[in-house]
């Protein structure tokens, strides 16, 4: 039996996987919290117990992200761009853009026929440019984050926001919802910013279709619908979009594993 | 013969009143009030009150500010950058660069003989303005004011990676969780607007004489960030928020007196004090 693990640690959520033969088998998110090591050590153990397997049964780890440098147990480190193109590439292997909402910023990723990274771009570390923004607004609405995508497609009349900053948006957000805005519409004026920024940011790279979108930010919907009519395309989304890197780094697991 | 320089700013309205010597009557600050900011028309009025005025013994009044387009009992509205520029050299004869750090934004002119020549500006991001250290004293739970102080004390300057405001509160949290003090946290902080409000400056190029005025510039942490960001020499106005509003009542009676000197008058209107309201008619 061949498994191989995935382990990205991210600044909000740290993600596992363990796949079999390039399959994703099973996955586990946590919050990173304050101690990467312990989350590293939490999604291990998560995920062999769902699978009924022991640690010794998985044949490499790889991991990727931010705090990479605490899952104490895995052979390599690999860069995140390289691990959410591989993740992609093996759910659709016909995208040639890739998209990553993250928490703390976005990145598109263009890819090569064969499924290579041929460039990227990485938005600046801001708020109003993540999925840190939805973060912040969803708590000035008071409703939870998975709610956020299903209330703003309900909005046939999205605000505009007069900032692209998370901070200025959320004082923003407040004087809206007392003036009597209903949430939907708040919510869909945030996508339509936050849809804004990571065109510009896909223009920037030029888009080559199709176009994938990975990442926490993928699970809203209404900003995968929002980005998609701001670029003009349909836009892939995988099964479990918060796992494209992880699945990128259990598959590099395979490859690093095979030529030791 | 009086007149009133009135600045809506996000956070604060300010007015000055003004005799036709230019002799400053009463300065008043106040909130510009929570949501809806309707408290305008109450600090004139206490401004009339201190100065024992009826609005109608007003000659001219000048709005001013982020709010100032709807302020029902003002006789012109001018922008805060062309007050400001005003109000700074009036303090400062030889003023060449201005520097306005305000709760929502920083502005950098360029300034010639009390006339504006050329600004730039950030209110995109709050990093670059006062609100980054608003958001670090409410993570910190310390005051607006004492913030500065503190910083002050420090021995080493933590260095804040993360330029978003947003992230920059994480990355506090997480250096306190790790030890470190809050002074050099402070000093840290301090440092990171300091240096993204040079940033800004040098766009414009900077010319001695160098003023910050707004807010931020009563915090004495932040005049030191900002004269080693620069490496020079800065001067801060005795009442730093007050700029605006005097440049306004400066301009107000500069426009009286030229439409008088011209044999014309201000359209005489019966004045009330209305609600100033934030926003005009057709966002409400």
């Amino acid at each position: 039996m061949s498994w191989f693990m995935g382990i990205d640690i991210g600044s909000a959520y740290s993600k596992g996987v363990i796949i079999k033969d390039q399959e994703l088998v099973v996955s586990h998110i946590v919050i990173s919290g304050a101690n990467y090591r312990k989350s590293a050590d939490a999604i291990r153990a998560e995920l062999i117990k769902k699978v009924n397997l022991t640690q010794n049964d998985i044949v490499n780890t790889v991991a990727t992200g931010f705090g990479a440098d605490n899952v104490y147990f895995a052979s390599r480190k690999a860069s995140d761009i390289v691990c959410t193109a591989r993740g992609v590439n093996n759910v659709f292997p016909q995208a040639r853009t890739v998209i990553d909402v993250a928490c703390q910023s976005t990145r598109v990723i263009r890819l090569s026929g064969e499924g290579k990274v041929v460039n990227f771009t990485v938005s600046e570390k801001c708020a109003g440019g993540s999925g840190r923004f939805v973060e912040v607004i969803a708590n000035v609405l008071r409703i939870n984050l998975s709610d956020f995508g299903p209330l703003a497609a309900r909005s046939k009349t999205p605000i505009t926001f007069n900032t692209g900053c998370a901070v200025f948006g959320e004082s923003e957000a407040i004087t809206r919802v007392s003036e009597g805005v209903p949430k939907e519409d708040i919510a869909a004026g945030v996508n339509k910013a936050l849809a804004n920024k990571i065109s510009s940011l896909v223009k920037k790279l030029k888009l080559e279709e199709p176009c994938a979108i990975c990442g926490g930010g993928a699970l809203n919907i209404a900003l995968v619908k929002t980005i998609e009519s701001e670029l003009n395309t349909t836009i892939l989304v995988p099964a479990q979009p918060q796992f494209m890197t992880a699945l990128g780094a259990a598959i590099i697991a395979i490859t690093s594993a095979a030529s030791e | 013969m009086y007149f009133a320089g009135v600045d809506i700013g996000s956070t604060m309205t300010k007015v000055v009143l003004m005799d036709k010597s230019g002799n400053l009557l009463t300065t008043v600050k106040g909130p510009t009030g929570p949501e809806h900011r309707q408290l305008a028309n109450e600090v004139m009025r206490q401004a009339l009150e201190q100065a024992s005025l009826q609005i109608d013994d007003i000659s001219c009044i000048v709005a001013t500010g982020y709010g100032r387009l709807n302020v029902p009992f003002a006789d012109r509205q001018i922008t805060e950058l062309s007050c400001h520029a005003r109000g700074v050299s009036s303090l400062f004869p030889n003023v060449r660069t201005a520097i306005d750090i305000g709760g929502q934004d920083a502005k950098c002119m360029k300034i010639d003989n009390g006339r504006l020549i050329t600004f730039v500006m950030n209110d995109k991001c709050a990093a670059g303005t006062g609100r980054f250290l608003e958001m670090a004293a409410t993570t910190l739970d310390i005051g607006l004011e004492d913030m500065g102080d503190i910083s002050l004390k420090a021995i080493k300057k933590i260095q804040i990676s993360n330029l978003c405001t947003i992230f920059a509160q994480q990355e506090v949290v997480a250096l306190l969780s790790r030890g470190e003090k809050l002074d050099n946290i402070l000093a840290g902080l301090h440092d990171a607007l300091a240096s993204r409000i040079a940033a800004l400056a040098r766009r414009l190029g900077i010319e001695p004489d160098l003023v910050i005025t707004g807010g931020v510039a009563k915090n004495r942490g932040m005049v030191r960030a900002m004269r080693e960001s620069l490496g020079c020499e800065i001067f801060v106005p005795e009442e730093p928020l007050l700029t605006g509003a005097l440049g306004a009542a400066i301009l107000a009676k500069e426009i009286y007196t030229k439409a008088v000197a011209r044999g014309e008058t201000l359209p005489a209107k019966s004045r009330q004090l209305e609600k100033a309201t934030f926003f005009s008619s057709e966002h409400q």
